[in-house]
Formats: C-alpha cells, sequence, structure tokens
C-alpha cells in the first residue's frame, strides 16, 4: 500500500514534469526566412548582434514588441530578430527533401550547389546548348558574366541601411 | 522461380533507388549483369531512370536549364545594359527581396534587357531579366521591388521549372538527371526551346502569374517597401496600354491582376506605410 505523502509527492513531481514539458513542447516556433539573420541584444537595429541565425533554423519565441520578436535559439542564445526575416510554417526552399532524393540519385551534392559561391561561366550542358544554336560569344559573356555577379553581404546589409528597409525601417 | 526471384531483386533495387541509394542501383546493375542477366541490369537501369525522372529537378539541372535559357533571352532580346552602377542597383533591390523570399538560399541576378519593350522575366536557377522599357515605367524603388519579387516568386514557386518538367516528358526524356544534356543534346536543346517558347512567347499559366503578382508583393512587403506601390505601377499600366491588350502580352489583364494583388494586401495585412523610396530610384535610374 502506497503512503498518501509519497502519493501527494509523486502527483506534485508529476504536475510539474507536465507544466515544464508542456511550456516547452507546446510553446509558439517560428522559423528564420531569410538567408540570414541576427539575434540582437535589445528590438532595434542598434542594438549588439548576440548571435546569427540561418535560414530554416527553428527559434522559439519568448516574446513580441511590435515589428521585433524576442526569442531563443536552439543552441539556447536568447535575443530579439526582426520580424520579418521569420515564418510561422517551416520554408522548403530549393533544398525540399524530393529535390536532395532527385540530386541523390543523379550522384550531385545538393548542398555544394546550392551555396551562393557563385559559379562561374557556363556549365558543360549550357555550352553546348551554346555551340548547338549558335549563341553569340557577346552573349554568351553576358550570361558568364551573370553567372558570377555576386554582391558581398555586407554591401547589401549597408543598402538595407540607408533605405531603412528590414530591421532598419523606422 | 527465378522469375519470382528476379522479380524481387528488381522491387528491392527500385526500392533502394526511390531512397536516393544511386550507388546501390548501379552495384545491383552490376551484380544482375555479372550473374549473366542483362535483362535484369536493363530493367533496373530502367526503373530508376524512370523513377528519377518523376522526381523534382535538383539544383546542379536547374542551373544548367537557367543558364541556357538566359542565353536565349539574352541573344533574342539583343544583348544587356551596360552601366555597372544601374546594374548593381538593381541587384541590391533583388538581393533585398530575394533574401526574405520563400527560397532565399540559391544566388539571384539581375540583368537589363537593351530593349524598349516593357517586359520581365525570370529563368530557373534565379536568372531574372528586366528590360529597359520597364524600368523606364517605374516611378520609384517600391515598384521595382514588387516586379522583383514576382519575377523572384517564379522562380521560388518553381514555376518555370513545372514547364520543363512538362517540356521533358514531351522531348520523351526519361533519364534522371542532367545526364541527359551530354547522351542526348538533341533532347537537352528540344526541352530548353520547348521551355523558352512557353515563357516568352505563349505564357506561363494565367494562375502563376496571378500567384507570382501576390506572393511577390509579400516577398516586397516583408523587407519594408510600401505594398501599394506594386498597384499604382499596375493601374498606370492599364491606363497606358488598356485591359483588353495585356501590356504584359503574357500576363492576364490589369484589372484582373490588380484586384488579385489588393485582395493578397487586404487578406494578408500587408503594411501599406512601408518606403517607396522614389529619390534614391530617381538618382540610380536616371541614365536609363
Amino acid at each position: 500500500m502506497t503512503h498518501p505523502r509519497s502519493l501527494g509527492v509523486l502527483l506534485i513531481v508529476l504536475w510539474i514534469s507536465v507544466c515544464v514539458w508542456g511550456a516547452d513542447g507546446w510553446a509558439e516556433t517560428v522559423y528564420v526566412q531569410a538567408k540570414t539573420a541576427q539575434i540582437r541584444a535589445g528590438k532595434t537595429s542598434l542594438d549588439a548582434v548576440v548571435g546569427n541565425v540561418k535560414f530554416g533554423e527553428s527559434l522559439e519565441i519568448v516574446g513580441r514588441d511590435g515589428s521585433w520578436m524576442e526569442v531563443k535559439t536552439s543552441a539556447g542564445a536568447r535575443g530579439w530578430i526582426f520580424a520579418g526575416k521569420t515564418s510561422t510554417s517551416k520554408p522548403s526552399g530549393g533544398n525540399d527533401t524530393l529535390a536532395r532524393l532527385g540530386q541523390s540519385m543523379r550522384g550531385g551534392d545538393a548542398s555544394a550547389t546550392t551555396a551562393s559561391a557563385g559559379a562561374r561561366g557556363l556549365d558543360k550542358a549550357s555550352e553546348g546548348y551554346a555551340n548547338r544554336t549558335g549563341v553569340s560569344a557577346r552573349d554568351r559573356e553576358v550570361v558568364d558574366r551573370m553567372t558570377a555577379y555576386q554582391i558581398p553581404d555586407q554591401e547589401v546589409e549597408e543598402f538595407l541601411r540607408e533605405g531603412g528597409l528590414g530591421e532598419y525601417a523606422k | 522461380m527465378r522469375n519470382n526471384h528476379g522479380m524481387w531483386t528488381a522491387l528491392i533495387a527500385l526500392s533502394l533507388t526511390v531512397a536516393g541509394c544511386a550507388e546501390v542501383q548501379r552495384a545491383a546493375e552490376d551484380v544482375a549483369r555479372q550473374s549473366g542477366n542483362p535483362r535484369l541490369a536493363g530493367a533496373i537501369h530502367g526503373a530508376g531512370n524512370v523513377v528519377g525522372s518523376l522526381l523534382p529537378i535538383g539544383y546542379e539541372e536547374e542551373s544548367s536549364i537557367g543558364q541556357a535559357m538566359a542565353l536565349q533571352v539574352v541573344a533574342r532580346y539583343g544583348g544587356v545594359v551596360d552601366q555597372p552602377e544601374l546594374v548593381r542597383y538593381v541587384n541590391l533591390v533583388g538581393r533585398a527581396v530575394a533574401d526574405t523570399s520563400d527560397r532565399p538560399d540559391i544566388p539571384y541576378r539581375v540583368a537589363i534587357l537593351d530593349h524598349e519593350s516593357i517586359n520581365a522575366f525570370a529563368v530557373p536557377a534565379g536568372y531574372i531579366f528586366v528590360t529597359r522599357g520597364l524600368l523606364r515605367q517605374i516611378r520609384n524603388e517600391a515598384e521595382l521591388a514588387a516586379v522583383l519579387g514576382h519575377e523572384i516568386a517564379h522562380v521560388s514557386e518553381k514555376h518555370i521549372l513545372d514547364v520543363i518538367q512538362r517540356s521533358k516528358r514531351l522531348a520523351g526524356v526519361t533519364e534522371a538527371g542532367l545526364s541527359y544534356a551530354t547522351s542526348n543534346p538533341a533532347a537537352f536543346k528540344g526541352v530548353i526551346d520547348g521551355a523558352v517558347k512557353k515563357l516568352l512567347d505563349e505564357g506561363l499559366d494565367q494562375e502563376k502569374e496571378t500567384d507570382a503578382d501576390m506572393v511577390g508583393d509579400v516577398f516586397a512587403a516583408r523587407v519594408g517597401y510600401d505594398a501599394e506601390a506594386y498597384v499604382g505601377l499596375l493601374m498606370r499600366l492599364r491606363d497606358l496600354k488598356g485591359d483588353d491588350r495585356a501590356l504584359f502580352k503574357t500576363h492576364p489583364n490589369f484589372s484582373a491582376r490588380i484586384d488579385a494583388v489588393q485582395k493578397t494586401i487586404r487578406t494578408k495585412h500587408l503594411a501599406t506605410t512601408g518606403v517607396v523610396l522614389q529619390e534614391r530610384f530617381s538618382r540610380m535610374t536616371k541614365r536609363v
């Protein structure tokens, strides 16, 4: 026969466990909807960056204030993120499971080709196509340059800052 | 009995193929071949190709298709504008919108076609084109962001890749991946030519264009541009060209597009208090 006091303690422990699990298990989650995003110490673009998160990463919402959300990352960092860089649904992007499966079947490495590292030059297939269709050297050069064209992330950040866009919105 | 054994071998090989094990598929083919059963090896190879052709196009193949289609767009429109500061500006606006799109993990590049017609295109793998004529109609950065958002939406929603999948089936391509581009260049040319014809001459399905309008305006609003700006541009284009003959000959008429965008603004609660950045746009595009 179980002692009533022990049963009471057991029930309290169980209740606390459920509450703790529940708070964690039912916490509202958002996903990073931008290529990269910063977690800041406060809810303005002037506050210090306390962490960086990547596309698709899940974040637990702790609080909200206007266009900003207080979040906790899976690594345990806590801070504010501009809400425009998050989504309530998990983004699939260009790397969804089926596409990865297709890539795997073809023997390619999806992760190596989805990075914006910037391929240079026409690849074999499009070069062959250009030869077959008589595309001029000038037009090949245009697509070649376009393929290699990159703007550093810092310049994009500066552009957003100047325009009062994204997290720099006034 | 032997037939049953062969059938099970093929089924197991097919299952492994579906699970993404290309190496296992090749190994199964080798085993079948070495055990004196070339028909079974052929069946495994064929089954793998059929399954592969039904799977979504991977980025490597998308990139080759995008490059080949981009070559045709540039050739048909007579080249691009060579003004580095202007090109950098439209690319910055494109990056700002693309980075908060639903597919920010691929590179996007924008080129200005040196052509007076009023149009814009996107081909797979993030190659985006805006004509000089369209750029002349745009009055502020928010309108440009919405136009680029529309094109980015075509890429992120994989509208053109859907056309390519159909084009591949029509061209009789059953091989998985890009290998057909080198093993059967005529088929690759057929796929590209079919997709270019659909994009430049016939136009995508009207639902896809409406979808790109709505999704693109959401992308532009996400980064902080005024969501109403796109409505302003569409209204001016309607005034300019009328509604019977859509200015973008490949798109739905302007009134339908305006209604769809306005509905999106209402239902998605998009901010109409965002920035339009007219001064920056005028300064950067004064030589268009």
